[in-house]
């Protein structure tokens, strides 16, 4: 007797560690018995394993299942970069959707006539984030097969023998149980493996640059203000990086339909970070001004596989010039993009398709480059070009020098450190205005996101000038000096035209892209001279042109603001 | 040896108390199953005086078992003597050419697919190798030893490993149960879950 005494403590002994380590579905809202721990629990049953399992007459027999299959057709998840074949779930997977489609009543087992009741006169799944209905777009895919040709046909997935455990294939398959342990829930969400730091989802997504990338490093947190950028997330992930993919993705009720992002309105999955509540500048503001890239104007019309050259459907998205899998803080130097354009695709110089783009025009071109639908030019002028890969030609007779060293090498007006062999990007001109800005074309208050005042007003009179002055054109004068210029270093009749009687603007004989060498050569179409249409017109014996005579010395032969230039020499 | 019998008794009015069927002409409890004389000899069969089945049964097997199952053995076999639906109920005694059958739920037949796993070997290999599985060597099965001594028959799951033949008292709805389900405890007994 006494020896059956000691044998039980022992055997206790040896019990109760497993108990501790290893939590069971009995603490669960799995529980689904009476004693359960969630809401939604039966009446008076107190049989756990019965809500899904049976020890005879299951259906399907494996694993011994007592409910069931709920026998309807399911909305898909697709999407165009979808290279798996997800079918009508299966496995395990239907099994799960036996309660969490919502159509089954929880308490309805094959071993049982009667359908057991539930608290609260419950019978199929609350709707809520667990019914996941019949509709599971907006749900991560399931029930399809995951081998070597889709990890390559996808190119940014582990192959099947890499996926990371506890991470799993069902029979080669995703099912619910690759991620979902039904009996424990250690974590939250009865996941096998937490999603902070984007665990979870790495055990099969091996997103190219994504390691080195700010959504995957930053430390940086929310300072609290709304809305909240983590709504779905646990709420013990506190950086951007311990929310890794869910900064962006929802594996279930996302609010796209496709690419499981938050929410539907694409721009509004950065900017509830953007905001300068996690990341410090607040990028959301300079959409509320009036010249932008208006990524709110478009919705479902950006596709991630959509031609690096967008040619149809004109639109902006983030995602059009950022790489949010790759975006990180590496400053660069001119052209070079910097690490807040890293990953992204682009056009290069010679009209190729390039991914991703090396110099940050590259990435302009995708639209600026001969796009139908790309905006009309600023000005009209006497050579047309609205093609921006054309006026910035490093053959070209000049331009800014964005894609290469300018061909002027007598630039006096040029304030240190830009030289004549300097290098500028299209965002050097082209930025939000202000402090508070970033050195990109999001959104500024000038006309055509100029980071600084351009004024252009020039009716052909002088009254109708532009009144010249430091913020006048303090675009042109952050590089070029005022006094410079004013002083006629350069061009000897530079004072005359800004200030004295004739008040025109830079704009009016300046072309700031540059001229084109299919249009213009090098006694024609040197120092960006393309006059503004209408304004100026043909000289008295009917021409309109500029001949460059080297060594600060030219002719015009136009009529403006009223005088006849036929020519006029300098 | 039928002295030993604790539960004996608890068989009557049990589904397995056939004393008033009428195709038991013997009118005994006991003779259906077991005689004194002239017994079926098979491993756990004591005195068995039922004829066996010769079925071939489809076994349950799943993707994530890592047990070894095999053809019904042992006592599962006497169960299944009745339980498979091709033995008639009495036969037994010698006699054949019975007709009265299992039918409805009670009726297993030869495909165990959907059926609890038996007549395979759970030791505490099976235990770590599934990680959802106490070890039955050292786990209690409530029943006053461990899960090996108490419901395991050489180590081996049977179907007397969740029933007892002779026992009625322990079913909640009745099933013959080794041990009471309320709160799935016979399950959660092995079922590390
Ligand atoms: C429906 C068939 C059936 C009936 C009826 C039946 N038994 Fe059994 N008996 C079995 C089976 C099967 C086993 C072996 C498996 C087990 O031990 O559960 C067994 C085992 C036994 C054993 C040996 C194991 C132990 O528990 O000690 C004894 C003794 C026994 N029975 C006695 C009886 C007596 C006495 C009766 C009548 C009151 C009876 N049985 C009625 C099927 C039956
Ligand atoms: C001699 C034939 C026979 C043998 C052998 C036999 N049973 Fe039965 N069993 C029956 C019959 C007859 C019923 C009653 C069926 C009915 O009422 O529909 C029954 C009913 C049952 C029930 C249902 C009890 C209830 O209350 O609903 C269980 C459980 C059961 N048997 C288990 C077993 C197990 C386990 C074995 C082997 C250890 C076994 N039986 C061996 C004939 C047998
Ligand atoms: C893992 C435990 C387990 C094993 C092994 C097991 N059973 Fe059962 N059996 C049960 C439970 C529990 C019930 C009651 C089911 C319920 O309440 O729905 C049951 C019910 C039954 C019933 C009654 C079914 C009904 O609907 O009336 C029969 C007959 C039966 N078992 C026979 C067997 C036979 C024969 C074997 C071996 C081939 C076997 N069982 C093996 C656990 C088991
Ligand atoms: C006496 C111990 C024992 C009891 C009691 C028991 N089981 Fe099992 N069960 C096992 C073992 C051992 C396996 C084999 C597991 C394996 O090999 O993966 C198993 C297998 C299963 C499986 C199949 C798992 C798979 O991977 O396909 C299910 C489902 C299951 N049991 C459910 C139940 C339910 C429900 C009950 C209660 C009615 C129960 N078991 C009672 C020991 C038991």
């Amino acid at each position: 007797m006494i020896k059956k005494i000691m044998q039980g403590i022992l055997l206790m002994i040896l019990w109760f560690p497993a108990m501790v380590y290893a939590q069971s579905i009995v603490t669960t809202k799995h529980n689904l018995s009476a004693t359960g721990a969630g809401d939604v629990k039966a009446s008076s049953e107190t049989e756990i394993c019965l809500f899904c399992h049976t020890p005879h007459s299951s259906r399907p027999m494996a694993p011994l299942w007592n409910r069931r299959d709920p026998g309807v057709i399911y909305t898909l998840y697709t999407s165009a970069t979808l290279q798996a074949l997800p079918g009508q779930p299966d496995g395990t997977s239907i099994l799960c959707l036996s309660c969490h489609d919502g159509t089954i009543a929880l308490g309805s087992v094959i071993s049982r006539a009667m359908i057991q009741n539930f608290k609260g006169g419950v019978t199929t799944m609350p709707s809520g984030l667990s019914n996941l209905s019949t509709n599971l777009r907006n749900d991560h895919p399931i029930s399809f097969l995951y081998n070597a040709s889709l990890a390559i046909a996808d190119g940014q997935l582990r192959t099947p023998e890499n996926i990371i455990p506890p991470v799993s294939l069902k029979n080669g398959k995703v099912q619910c149980t690759s991620c979902h342990d039904p009996h424990k829930n250690l974590i939250s969400d009865f996941l096998i493996t937490s999603t902070q730091n984007s665990n979870l989802c790495n055990s099969c997504h091996q997103r190219t640059s994504w390691e080195m990338s700010s959504h995957n490093t930053s430390a940086k947190t929310w300072n609290g203000s709304p809305p909240d950028p983590w709504p779905f997330s646990p709420p013990d992930f506190s950086t951007v990086s311990q929310n890794g993919c869910e900064n962006c993705h929802r594996p279930h009720n996302s609010g796209s339909d496709v690419m499981l992002l938050k929410y539907q309105q694409e721009e509004n999955n950065c900017l509830d970070c953007h905001n300068g509540n996690v990341a410090s500048k607040n990028i959301a503001a300079e959409f509320n001004k009036s010249y932008k890239h208006n990524v709110g104007n478009y919705m479902n019309i950006h596709l991630p596989n959509e031609p690096n050259q967008v040619f149809t459907n004109m639109h902006v998205e983030c995602v059009d010039c950022h790489n949010p899998h790759a975006a990180k803080n590496l400053p660069a130097l001119p052209p070079d993009v910097s690490g807040a354009l890293s990953g992204v695709r682009g056009i290069n110089q010679a009209g190729t398709a390039i991914d991703p783009a090396n110099f940050e025009y590259e990435i302009c071109y995708r639209c600026h480059a001969g796009s139908p639908g790309s905006p009309p030019a600023a000005t009209s002028r006497i050579i047309v070009q609205n093609n921006v890969l054309f006026e910035f030609a490093p053959t070209n007779p000049s331009y800014h020098p964005v894609t290469a060293i300018g061909k002027n090498s007598n630039v006096p007006s040029l304030i240190s450190p830009w030289t004549t062999s300097s290098i500028m990007y299209c965002t050097s001109c082209h930025a939000g205005d202000g402090s508070s800005s970033t050195a990109a074309p999001h959104g500024s208050i000038y006309p055509h996101i100029l980071k600084l005042q351009n004024l252009t007003a020039d009716g052909g009179t002088n009254a109708t000038g532009t009144t010249e002055s430091p913020s006048a054109y303090a675009l042109c004068y952050s590089c070029h000096s005022r006094a410079s210029i004013l002083s006629d270093a350069s061009f000897k009749e530079h004072r005359k035209h800004l200030q004295q009687n004739v008040r025109a603007p830079c704009n009016t004989c300046h072309d700031p892209h540059g001229i084109s060498i299919m249009q213009g050569n090098n006694s024609s179409a040197t120092n960006l001279i393309n006059f503004k249409a209408g304004i100026v017109t043909t000289s008295s014996s009917g021409q309109l042109k500029f001949v460059d005579l080297s060594g600060n010395h030219g002719q015009c032969y136009l009529t403006c603001h009223g005088v006849n230039h036929n020519p006029h020499s300098y | 040896m039928f002295a030993q019998v604790i539960n004996a008794q608890t068989i009557v009015g049990s589904k397995h108390d056939f004393s008033a069927q009428t195709w038991n002409t013997t009118g005994e409890i006991c003779k259906v199953c077991h005689t004194p004389h002239n017994a079926i000899t098979l491993p756990d069969a004591p005195l068995w005086n039922h004829q066996l089945t010769t079925a071939t049964f489809t076994t349950y097997s799943s993707a994530t078992m890592n047990a070894t199952v095999g053809q019904p053995d042992a006592s599962s076999k006497l169960c299944l003597s009745c339980h498979d639906g091709t033995v008639a109920l009495e036969n037994f005694g010698g006699n054949t050419g019975g007709t009265h059958f299992l039918t409805g739920t009670t009726l297993l037949s030869s495909d165990l697919s959907n059926d609890h796993p038996i007549s395979f070997t759970y030791d505490a290999a099976l235990a770590s190798t599934d990680g959802g599985l106490f070890n039955p060597i050292t786990t209690p099965s409530g029943l006053g030893g461990t899960i090996n001594a108490n419901m395991l028959f050489s180590g081996k799951m049977q179907c007397a490993s969740c029933h007892d033949v002779h026992n009625n008292a322990a079913g909640t709805p009745p099933s013959l149960l080794l041990k009471s389900n309320a709160a799935s405890a016979l399950c959660l007994t092995c079922h590390n879950k």
